[in-house]
């Protein structure tokens, strides 16, 4: 059973019904996101989102690789998303859906395609060795707008990750561990992020961060990915309703405001972390040394 | 009762908390389930109880009945008696297939059991409406179907009342424990103002109404609540959500009954302009009296339903228009 | 030692859901429940009077291998050992359980996937507990390890595993029937009597002689031995869900 139980007709009606009023199931407004907040694990790269009741998991690794044979200088770069059980019951395990599918092709769009991680820089030595990294999104809990909220994870997961440093001395590539050098951030060239804006009621309503029932309930999709500098990378009418043009520009707008918006919480979230580890290790390491 | 006595699956129920009268048979609700009886002397004290379930043990001294009761966010498992709100899926010539929890067996509703149904004047219902329905049956052993209806076959009535089709208003999902609860609560506190179950959300909101109407609730075992705010006219949206929200804010957070006071307090900073159309009246006007006994399912999972379970479905106050504050309100 | 962490019902969507993680090993697991639920692509591999235990197994970041097959073919023979699948509502639906590795090393391909079973093993029995599918009895794991001089080692992180010369996975009931004995590496007959002497004096949640002879003290008491923190986390999670009550009393 790979689709979610159908929205009743009651619930269709008042969820378009209190729409024409601008007036949503939680309270909150046509362009508003629902709560966002995000925690970081023990390993770096290692992030828990959670947006409203849709909650996630990304971890980033890395690990030495061969490159392609075409692209002797660029690193591998994959982005892993595997439906489970866990989050929906309506999710089977081992089996793909329209919606992993969908949302993999989005993701693989906005963040991959767009060189949102520069993969050049993880080439190690010429067609002999490179970085491979790899992002993992486990869905732990599913309740709409899971492109936006597997985008914002993954983009922060890629900034916090660390990878080992590795270096080529005499034709040999030496990787050294966490504890002999200290670890290297990624080469992260833009910051993209996906906005989903849903229809409704023939194009009249329009809002961000649908949850479940809101998704059920649309007409029609919109995705844009859009990064800080108001540079769309990537424009989706996937299917339903058609949207009029000038709604694509004007949301464009919006979505940057967005993407804006959410960056800096990010980033702001990332530093605390970040500055929060570098105390642990400092306070680590005089420990060490006091017990010599 | 004193301090809760909490069981794992395996761990036996000690002797000296189950219920002591011995005129009639200890009937098990939910979770604990009969191991053994030794055959020397079957004395009602020398059960062997053991849970299967983790959960609080619950007795009820005066129906002698026995259950546990576990996390509230558990799947609805359908049981005789009980009052849900199931969606029709798709019609047969003879049946309403009926979704009661997503992702498991439709259960069957007889196109003919509502009240004052005959082949002309049946409801027509399609894929997606509403009904509120009684589990008439579970069937026995293994791949059996779940029979539900919306009238009693008895008196050809729908009772207990308000049963049949649910029109208009909207559905909230609440977890089963909350449904529970929500559903003696509703009843209970319509004979006293005392809080059922910690649980005066409903007699909070039923107080703040305002003489426009009233809201229409039915709450559904399976984790369903229905809210038809109809009666408010152009407020209708906004008081449907608002009673909504108060139900799954309390539900999320385990408010007590004092932060449940002031989420519906938060939500009302209009007019204190109670009529005099209350709450608790309407309650016992649309209250229903047939209840069928629960002797008849000693083992079936009625342990602790009261008498009033069975009228969930009644008329309440509204509310006045200040609905858009509840997104603001800050919860201690 | 410090004992794992475990919270129950973290998760909204599924059934029941629980959270595990083993400190010694590092390993952070996310278990979800759904059940009793409709199985529909395996109808006829369905047992026609009892419900069908499905355990997948999600690893944090690689993909799903032989090693995962393998582990869920444990598991699912341990839990369906446990859950009576024969209760109302039960028979012919399946019990879903998905574990996801969300912290922790990953466990490479071809390496041992036993350092991770007693969380997988805690989880799996907490989630179980959280969506209230019922069951005979409870159960606790405990992975051991014998190092190359024949001493017995417990709480192994994933470096003295790989270091240990056998290394074994018991599983003993609330009622200390053994329920699951995974070994491997070489080992002889009096090492294991050994092995599963001290496993189940550590699953009965007994204090026990330190390895240093010392009996171990206070903070070794409840909550850290694994019977005891089972119990301990669904007390802590009826409180929660039954404050209502409880605090009205």
């Amino acid at each position: 059973m790979s689709k979610e139980a159908p929205l009743s007709n009651a619930e269709r009606d008042f969820i378009l019904e209190a729409l024409r009023e601008d007036v949503r199931l939680d309270g909150r407004n046509p362009d508003q996101f629902r709560p966002l907040s995000v925690s970081f694990g023990d390993e770096y790269g290692h992030v828990k989102l959670q947006l409203g009741k849709t909650s996630l998991v990304v971890r980033i690794s890395a690990e030495v690789t061969k490159p392609r044979d075409d692209r002797p200088f660029d690193g591998l770069f994959q982005i892993n998303l595997e439906l489970s059980a866990m989050g929906s019951p309506a999710w089977e395990n081992g089996r793909s859906n329209d919606l992993e599918a969908y949302v993999t092709h989005v993701l693989d769009s906005v963040v991959r395609r767009s060189n949102a991680l520069d993969t050049e820089s993880l080439c190690i030595l010429k067609g002999v060795s490179c970085w491979s990294i790899r992002a993992d999104v486990h869905v732990l809990d599913y309740d709409g707008n899971l492109t936006d909220a597997a985008c914002i994870a993954i983009m922060t997961g890629l900034q916090h990750f660390r990878r080992p440093d590795a270096v080529v001395r005499d034709g040999q590539v030496i990787v050294y561990g966490v504890e002999e050098r200290v670890p290297v951030a990624l080469n992260i060239t833009h910051k993209p992020l996906s906005i989903t804006f849903n229809s409704y009621n023939e194009g009249k309503s329009i809002i961000l961060d649908a949850t479940r029932k809101e998704e059920q309930a649309s007409e029609g999709e919109l995705v844009i990915g859009i990064n800080n500098g108001g540079d769309v990378c990537f424009l989706s009418k996937f299917s339903g309703a058609p949207v009029d043009p000038m709604e694509m520009v004007t949301k464009s707008t919006v979505a940057l405001e967005k993407v804006k918006e959410i960056n800096a919480q990010m980033e702001k979230a990332m530093q605390t972390d970040l500055a929060k580890r570098a105390k642990v290790g400092m306070a680590d390491l005089s420990r060490a040394e006091n017990d010599r | 009762m004193s301090t809760p006595l909490i069981l794992l699956p395996g761990d036996e129920v000690p002797s000296s908390h189950l219920p002591s009268t011995k005129s009639n048979p200890l009937k098990l609700g939910s979770g604990v389930r009969l191991l053994s009886q030794p055959s020397a002397k079957p004395a009602a004290s020398n059960h062997i109880l053991t849970a299967t379930q983790a959960g609080i043990l619950a007795t009820d001294a005066k129906r002698n009945t026995v259950s546990l009761q576990s996390f509230s966010n558990r799947r609805y498992i359908p049981t005789t008696n009980d009052l849900v709100i199931a969606q029709v899926h798709h019609s047969s010539i003879d049946y309403f297939h009926c979704i009661v929890t997503p992702h498991t067996a439709q259960a069957l509703l007889g196109q003919l059991s509502f009240e004052g149904a005959t082949k002309k004047t049946r409801p027509m219902l399609k894929g997606g409406d509403l009904v509120y329905a009684r589990v008439s049956s579970v069937g026995v052993g293994a791949g059996a179907e779940v029979e539900i209806t919306c009238v009693n076959p008895a008196t050809g009535k729908a009772e207990p009342g308000g049963l049949g089709p649910l029109t208009g208003g909207m559905v909230f999902d609440i977890s089963t424990g909350f449904s529970a609860r929500l559903i003696r609560a509703s009843s209970s506190s319509a004979d006293h103002g005392d809080a059922i179950d910690g649980l005066v959300v409903l007699a909070e909101l039923g107080k703040k109404l305002e003489s426009l109407g009233g809201f229409e609730i039915a709450v559904g075992r399976n984790g369903k609540v229905w809210i038809d705010c109809s009666a408010a006219g152009e407020n209708a949206i906004k008081s449907t959500i608002a009673v909504g929200r108060c139900l799954q804010t309390t539900d999320d957070k385990d408010l007590n009954a004092m932060d449940q006071k002031k989420l519906v307090a938060s939500i009302d900073k209009g007019t204190d302009d109670v009529s005099s159309l209350r709450w608790a009246r309407n309650i016992a006007v649309l209250a229903p009296l047939s209840i069928p006994s629960p002797a008849q399912y000693p083992l079936e999972n009625s342990g602790n339903r009261k008498l009033a379970d069975l009228r969930p479905r009644s008329k309440a106050g509204i509310f006045p228009p200040f609905w858009r504050s509840l997104a603001s309100c800050s919860l201690p | 030692m410090v004992g794992p962490t475990a919270s129950l019902s973290n998760l909204s969507r599924s059934d029941g859901s629980a959270s595990y993680k083993c400190p010694a090993t590092g390993y952070d697991v996310l278990g979800a429940v759904n059940a009793p639920i409709e199985l529909p692509a395996r109808r006829d591999a369905l047992k026609p009077e009892e419900a069908t235990v499905e355990v997948f197994v999600k690893p944090g970041n690689t993909t799903a291998g032989v090693g995962e097959r393998h582990v869920e073919g444990i598991l699912r023979n341990v839990l369906s050992k446990v859950v009576l699948g024969r209760e109302r509502g039960f028979p012919r639906r399946g019990v879903v359980i998905t574990l996801g590795i969300v912290g922790g090393e990953t466990v490479d391909r071809g390496d041992s996937y036993l350092t991770i079973l007693p969380a997988l093993l805690h989880t799996s029995l907490l989630a179980l507990l959280s969506a209230a599918v019922p069951l005979s009895m409870t159960f606790s794991a405990t992975l051991m390890g014998v190092d190359k001089s024949g001493a017995i080692i417990t709480d192994l992180s994933a470096a003295d595993a790989k270091a240990a010369a056998s290394l074994h996975v018991l599983a003993f009931t609330s009622k200390n029937h053994l329920l699951l004995n995974e070994s491997e590496g070489r080992f002889d007959f009096d090492t294991w009597e050994q092995v599963r002497e001290r496993a189940l004096s550590i699953c009965q949640d007994m204090t026990t002689p330190g390895p240093d002879g010392d009996v171990t003290m206070g903070e070794e008491a409840d909550g850290s031995r694994p019977e005891g923190f089972v119990r301990e986390t669904v007390e802590d999670r009826l409180y929660k869900d039954y404050s209502w009550k409880i605090d009205s009393i």
